[in-house]
């Protein structure tokens, strides 16, 4: 009898039903379309963010984040590189040296004398071109020349040396593909490194501040010159999913054997970045209350209103020996129907404007500019969090603001509410 | 007070405060229903018939004075109890017939005996059987509204009874129909004290309820202005 009461009440004045429905199934549909489109924004800004560059997981010799220096290196590559091999979640890795350098460059048509026109402190990344191309397509960022190569029959380059230069860092130096500039700095084994690069390429990696100041050359040039024979600074690491990151980081921090080497996430490499993903999180939840409270403020006003119009039938309800407790049940049930017909009709349209979101997304024009990188599109993500916390949202608002209306109802004096009209 | 005593009312008093101003609806009123009578209330609008007859149900408690139902005193009744009691104890039938508009003839009149804990079967056996006793079996599966105002009361009476109260109390009961349907209601109302024994306790200042009562109190002003028989009024 309650629910039939319930049900039937909700249904009884479709027009007083139909404005916290639409407050509610609004509210959800908000709330929905808010964590999909956050959730694919920051799953896109983070994958784009952690392809292009930084991987998800790195692989580096222990406590080389805190301190990054030329020491501490990754011995073995190669035997941690198998173990990456064996492990199904990981997509492709990729070895690299880092280090501080100073670039002079040297403008072609100079001649052969020692005419440097512009210098520039900067860091020099060494990677394997084949290995860097399958993990972050490198070559698709270069704006002019072409990619490194670590081919033997590349003759000329082989001979000359290769570099790539970040784009702001050649305007800066003021050079071109084709310029020449050299480059020194200090090897592992205390010697000066020290050579001739030819600029091969220029890239712009679509973060400024990192093309402002980053060279590139190839792994084995890069260890030959700063005396790291069968070395690395860190192993980038790019998995199949965002979400299985946690997971894998254990099974490869498990799987090392060499101790000192230390396994993490980009969460802890890339710190800052996660910070400000954490706090673009909260500004979310704030949203999501705003609209929550709202949604809440419109049901609480119809349920009161409700009650209010009823009062004559809760005092006949109450004269007839009907419980109080009975009264809350049925006014708080008539809420949460109300609350699962609107989690239902939510979810259909959230479905639908995520589907569209996740397919199509929105230009972003401008682009917008996440701590120096540019992303242009942004697309929604349809995850279970889309629908399971609006849906818990919008119960609990019912439940918790038709509870007030629904005791003022249960304590309705009988002989008081029959005199109304 | 004796077993046969249904309601036995002392010095009853009800007092509203009406912005400071103190109403005097009910003024020491002792009063004693017994078993089985069909009595009526009488007076002019606003001589407390409404207010006395919520006193004397538990829907409204006195000023002053003491009531007890079926030998229980209701002053010492929790919330509850008195909920409780009403429920098991007394039938309702209201002016304004007061069914639930969402709920058919049938559950309208099974509501009370659902309160009550009856098993299905049982409710569904008494509530036929006491809409078929006011004429309007045909109609179970209805909705208020799609009946009559004569009909509606009909069901509001058949809610009243079907739970086998010791007191029916009705307010007013046949304001809001023509004459003929009053006189019907009553006959039917009066036939059923009589087959069932039921002690019903009504306020009207209809001529055609007045006439079917058995006894007749009169209120005047918040008092009781004297007892008579129909014929006397």
């Amino acid at each position: 009898m309650l629910v039939k009461l319930a049900w039937r009440n909700v249904f009884r004045q479709k027009r007083r039903t139909i404005l916290p429905l639409l407050t509610m199934t609004g509210g959800f549909f908000l709330s929905s379309i808010s964590i999909g489109w956050m959730d694919g924004s920051y799953s896109s800004i983070i994958m784009f963010f952690t392809n292009n560059r930084t991987g998800q997981i790195q692989v580096h010799h222990r406590g080389y984040l805190e301190n990054p220096s030329i020491y501490s290196t990754v011995n073995d590559y190669q035997a941690v590189g198998a173990l990456l091999d064996s492990i199904p979640g990981v997509r492709v890795w990729t070895p690299r040296i880092y280090s501080g350098v100073l670039l002079a460059v040297r403008p072609q048509g100079a001649g052969s004398g020692n005419v440097f026109s512009n210098s520039a402190a900067a860091s020099v990344i060494g990677i394997d071109p084949a290995m860097e191309e399958a993990a972050t397509c490198f070559s698709s960022r270069i704006e002019s020349g072409e990619m490194l190569s670590s081919s033997a029959a590349d003759t000329f380059y082989a001979a000359t040396g290769q570099i790539i230069l970040g784009r702001e860092l050649s305007i800066i130096l003021d050079a071109s593909v084709g310029d020449s500039l050299v480059m020194l700095s200090q090897a592992a084994d205390g010697s000066s490194a020290d050579r001739m690069y030819v600029i091969r390429g220029i890239i712009s990696s679509g973060n400024a501040d990192i093309d402002r100041n980053t060279c590139y050359i190839t792994l084995s040039d890069a260890q030959i010159l700063f005396a790291l024979q069968g070395k690395v600074h860190e192993i980038t690491v790019m998995t199949r999913s965002l979400g299985t990151v946690d997971k894998l980081t254990d099974e490869i921090s498990a799987g090392l054997v060499d101790k000192d080497l230390e396994t993490d996430s980009w969460k802890i490499f890339a710190r800052e970045f996660y910070n400000g993903m954490k706090a673009d999180e909260s500004s979310l939840k704030i949203m999501i209350f705003v609209i929550v409270l709202v949604a809440a403020m419109g049901v609480l006003n119809t349920i009161l209103m409700m009650v209010l119009e009823r009062r004559r039938e809760f005092g006949v309800m109450k004269a007839l020996g009907t419980r109080p407790g009975f009264i809350i049940k049925m006014i708080v049930l008539e809420a949460n129907i109300m609350g699962i017909i609107s989690v239902i009709a939510g979810s259909i349209l959230s479905t639908a404007g995520l589907l569209f979101l996740s397919k199509h997304g929105l230009v972003m024009d401008p682009p917008l500019d996440y701590g120096g990188t540019v992303f242009r599109e942004m697309i929604a993500s349809i995850t279970p969090e889309c629908y399971w916390i609006p849906a818990i949202c919008v119960i609990i608002t019912a439940s918790t603001v038709s509870f007030l209306p629904a005791l003022k109802a249960a304590h309705t004096k009988a002989a008081k509410a029959l005199r109304t009209i | 007070m004796t077993d046969n005593d249904v309601i036995v009312a002392e010095g009853i008093v009800k007092t509203y405060d009406d912005s400071g101003v103190p109403v005097h609806a009910v003024r020491d009123i002792d009063y004693t229903l017994q078993k089985g009578e069909f009595t009526a209330i009488i007076g002019p609008s606003g001589s407390g018939k409404t207010t006395f007859l919520n006193v004397l149900a538990g829907l409204d408690t006195p000023t002053e004075g003491k009531v007890w139902l079926s030998g229980k005193l209701i002053s010492d009744m929790s919330g509850r109890e008195l909920s409780d009691f009403r429920r098991d104890h007394i039938g309702f039938i209201f002016q304004a017939y007061n069914l639930f508009p969402v709920l058919t003839v049938e559950e309208n009149v099974e509501y009370v005996m659902l309160l009550q804990g009856v098993p299905s079967g049982e409710r569904h056996d008494r509530v036929m059987d006491i809409l078929e006793k006011v004429g309007i079996a045909e109609y179970a599966g209805r909705l208020p509204m799609q009946l009559s105002g004569g009909q509606q009361q009909r069901v509001a009476v058949a809610r009243s009874m079907v739970s086998r109260p010791s007191l029916v109390i009705a307010d007013e009961p046949t304001a809001n129909l023509d004459s003929k349907t009053s006189g019907a209601l009553l006959d039917m109302m009066r036939r059923l004290n009589e087959e069932t024994g039921m002690t019903f306790l009504f306020s009207t200042h209809d001529e055609v309820v007045m006439q079917r009562a058995r006894k007749i109190v009169v209120l005047q002003d918040g008092k009781i202005d004297g007892k008579a028989s129909p014929e006397e009024c």
